[in-house]
């Protein structure tokens, strides 16, 4: 038998997907193809043009300010995810899927999205900040979010995608969406952007080259995994283009 | 509690947990249309539109709901509420115009 390495050196490879600003439609579309593929992948992205995505459950016409969105040109689409409305901004965050086996991850819920976060965390801590896993699905650094993430499980797989906040315009922010009062009623703050910090208030500046090294480490760090640059296959490539239809559609995005 | 005819909505922001919101069509006190929305995490997701389905035309009384709610629970996981708050925001939603 040939020698092929040592045991005690094998790590596990992963698939790392990065990937340039996409619209809203495809970016979901192509979290929603490797779910179904189930290949263990990390993907970063961004979007282009800046938009707004809901939680499954959500109602659109409730969280979503469609008039200020339609002046600013920003796209609104429902995710496969529960959870709650995100404004991505097309320069001021960077957004991660992580797709892996049901298996491959802890079985509980609640402890794979501790898992994923802390590795989240984890690659923000190479940036010299302290950051930490706040459940149910927050990272917080000076116990303001920094980070909001949303699990769902289909196909035997896992998708966990979440943002990670580079900068924040949280006038703009509020201006897109109806934050409810009840929402905040049981935290000890007066106003929803109290609540909220970015990488560049805490950190001063952000290089995004920077950032998406840091969160590649701390995944990496985090799973025991090699990231290995790779892209999507000729038939994720076309279910991509199928299921974009689908979040660009009006009877999805438009059923709650 | 409203009886006989209305379209009512209910929120409420589960201490530690997520929102939840419904809105509902009573008819001759018994539901006749239900929606729930709401930050919450449900798994598997597309069991709301059951739960949704089951809870038409079911009387408009805590006992029947609660009942309802309860063994719909056993086939879901849910995270940031419970049944209970499910059946507190339908009981404590109010009558709109």
């Amino acid at each position: 038998m040939i020698f092929t390495g040592s045991p005690f050196t094998h790590m596990e490879k992963w698939r790392l997907l990065l990937h340039s600003s996409q619209d809203a439609f495809t970016n979901m579309a192509i979290d929603e193809t490797l779910l179904i593929s189930g290949k263990p992948t990390i993907r970063l992205y961004k979007w282009k043009p800046s938009a707004i995505s809901i939680g499954y459950f959500q109602g659109m016409k409730e969280e979503v300010n469609l008039d200020a969105c339609k002046k600013a040109k920003v796209d609104v689409v429902r995710r496969i995810s529960g959870g709650g409305a995100v404004f991505h901004d097309r320069e001021g965050e960077i957004t991660y899927s992580l797709v892996a086996p049901e298996k491959m991850l802890p079985k509980n819920i609640l402890a794979s999205c501790s898992k994923i976060c802390s590795s989240i965390a984890c690659g923000l801590g190479h940036l010299g900040l302290n950051a930490e896993f706040s459940p149910l699905n927050d990272i917080v650094a000076g116990g303001k979010k920094i980070s909001g993430s949303a699990q769902t499980r289909r196909y035997g797989n896992v998708l966990q995608h979440g943002t990670i906040l580079l900068d924040l315009d949280t006038n703009l922010m509020f201006s897109l969406l109806n934050v409810s009062d009840k929402k905040i009623e049981d935290k000890n703050i007066d106003k929803a952007s109290k609540r909220v910090t970015c990488l560049r208030e805490e950190l001063g500046s952000v290089d995004k080259e920077e950032v998406t090294k840091a969160l590649i480490k701390g995944f990496e760090e985090g799973f025991g995994i090699e990231l290995v640059e790779g892209k999507t296959d000729e038939k994720e490539i076309e279910r991509i283009d199928e299921l974009r239809e689908k979040y660009a559609s009006r009877e999805w995005n438009f059923k709650r | 509690m409203p009886a006989g005819n209305g379209i009512l909505k209910g929120e409420l922001k589960v201490r530690g947990g997520k929102l939840v919101k419904c809105h509902l069509m009573i008819k001759e006190g018994k539901i006749d249309e239900i929606r729930f929305t709401g930050d919450f995490f449900m798994y598997p997701e597309e069991k709301i539109e059951e739960l949704e389905k089951e809870l038409r035309g079911i009387e408009f009384n805590e006992g029947k709901i609660k009942n309802a709610m309860t063994r719909f629970f056993k086939d879901v996981e849910v995270l940031g509420a419970c049944a209970d708050d499910f059946v507190a925001v339908v009981m404590n939603a109010k009558l709109t115009k």
